[in-house]
């Protein structure tokens, strides 16, 4: 395949730069070991940005938050190369963002539990195989916050529903709509949890594997799931940051958005001066127009 | 004298009790079962028009619904009697691989809310249990859910499931979070929903119906 990223795209998969591109990486912080991990081993220099799990919930602010992170970096006093995203889809919040300055890099991915992996084929074969996998991963048990959790019903996470933050929805429910109410919504929201057979603990080395994997075990077991555990494979966040843009990534130029395309490329390049808001310019790390 | 406002307040507020209380004694008064059938899709509509305008959330929604539920069981064996039909049979699900519910479920309660007679297939379903499903319903709608972008992309197997098996006169309307009027129509739906309250609007147009199903 031939480059596909013209100027002043770094160049990905032939020789290395002539010199460290400066990156500025946002990323969700279910990815913070990683992240840190793979930017402290990327032959550049890497700026990392967290923002705090959960934020799909709400994919038009999530997109609003990363959208300004984008601008900030594309406008700011320290030249960037690049802006990277250790993000995917995440349910349509990143569908529509745009390269601002400088390129604007993703990775296909419909989300963390991709990059927690290593490939979208891996995934897609996991949730084929069992599509009633609850995922947990070592910085999202960490880093839960309990203020924000309780409302949440994110697809991973211990944090979501621990006891004490059901305690205190259901106490809600309780004094807004009475006792018979409340029983009846806190059945509802939690008939999930029936539907899933599986829970998969994510282990990528980092950090405390053990310990995190000893809560999700606990957990899974009380909620009369399967466990597993998998060894996480950080590829694709590696290449990421070590601006390694094949296939597997989206480029995006100042100009361009980000569009979904509900297939196994999962995004594709928009160009945004062109009202007709059909495919850019043919690039062959886009795969097939539509 | 039958409190019919008193029954599109306990339907609005989720007070199952006060709203199955209050249908008994339309009914025990002589109320015309359409009548009142009429005040409680009125209720649901305002109560969609308050989750539009997110003055409620989905809770509210949920325990409206379960009220308006549960007074037209009540209701129902009268309407019969009094020959009054569900206008159409709608059947939903969550698509293949997809086991989210609640989303799906409330849409199927408001569409049950508006006198459409609803076959709820759960969560999970593969294309051809949603064509069997209409053919045996006779159903002129089936509805489709997905939460998740790795799963939204199984509505366009059963968009081709039903075109396939020449279920001519089916509307297929799609929804779900990530679902988007631009992916509904790439996929070849029929109709899009953006949240439960506008899915009502939605089928009704899809089969034709004006607003007053009742």
């Amino acid at each position: 395949m031939t480059d596909p990223h013209d100027a002043p795209v770094p160049g990905p998969e032939g020789a290395p730069p002539a010199r460290a591109l400066r990156l500025k990486a946002v990323g969700c912080d279910v990815l913070a070991r990683p992240l840190y991990a793979c930017a402290a081993a990327s032959p550049h220099v890497v700026d990392v940005g967290l923002l705090r799990r959960g934020l799909h919930d709400t994919p038009a602010s999530l997109r609003d938050r990363l959208q300004a992170e984008i601008d900030a970096a594309g406008n700011g006093d320290r030249p960037f190369d690049a802006v990277v995203l250790a993000y995917g889809l995440c349910g349509g919040a990143t569908a529509g963002i745009r390269a601002h300055g400088v390129p604007l890099v993703l990775p296909r991915a419909h989300d963390c539990i991709t990059l927690l992996l290593g490939s979208r084929e891996r995934y897609a074969r996991e949730l084929a195989a069992t599509p009633g996998t609850y995922w947990y991963a070592p910085d999202y048990v960490e880093r839960s916050d309990p203020a924000t959790d309780a409302a949440s019903r994110a697809l991973l996470g211990i944090g979501a529903s621990s006891d004490e933050q059901l305690v205190a929805v259901y106490a809600d429910y309780v004094e807004r709509f009475g006792k018979d109410n409340a029983d009846y919504l806190m059945e509802v929201m939690g008939a999930w949890k029936a539907h899933y057979q599986r829970a998969v603990f994510i282990d990528t080395g980092l950090g405390d594997p053990a310990r995190v994997e000893a809560l999700a075990r606990a957990e899974a077991e009380r909620r009369g799931w399967l466990f597993e555990r998998m060894v996480g494979q950080l590829d694709l966040l590696r290449r990421l940051l070590a601006g390694d843009w094949d296939h597997d990534f989206l480029v995006l130029r100042p100009g361009q958005e980000l569009g979904m395309t509900y297939d196994e490329d999962v995004m594709r390049t928009v160009d945004t001066r062109d009202p007709s808001g059909v495919v850019a310019q043919p690039d062959p790390s886009d795969g097939p127009a539509r | 004298m039958a409190d019919l406002d008193g029954l599109a307040a306990a339907i609005e507020a989720g007070d199952r009790g006060s709203a199955t209380g209050l249908t008994r004694e339309a009914l025990d008064e002589g109320l015309d079962p359409k009548g009142i059938l009429a005040v409680m899709t009125a209720s649901m509509r305002r109560v969609g028009d308050r989750f539009q305008r997110n003055e409620i959330y989905i809770p509210e929604m949920l325990i409206a619904a379960r009220a308006m539920k549960e007074a037209t069981v009540i209701l129902e064996p009268h309407l019969s009697k009094a020959g009054v039909r569900p206008a159409f049979t709608a059947v939903i699900g969550t698509v293949q691989g997809d086991l989210h519910d609640i989303g799906k479920s409330l849409v199927g309660m408001m569409w049950k809310g508006a006198a459409i007679e609803v076959i709820d297939l759960g969560t999970n379903v593969a294309p051809e249990r949603f064509v069997a499903a209409a053919r045996e319903h006779d159903a002129r709608v089936i509805g489709l859910s997905a939460l998740l972008t790795t799963t939204m992309v199984g509505m366009r197997d059963v968009v081709a499931a039903v075109r396939a098996a020449d279920l001519v006169d089916v509307k297929v309307i799609v929804g779900g979070a990530p679902v988007t009027a631009e992916f509904a129509s790439q996929i070849g739906a029929d109709g899009y929903a953006p949240d439960a309250a506008a899915a009502v609007e939605a089928v009704k147009a899809l089969v034709g119906l004006a607003d007053s199903a009742g």
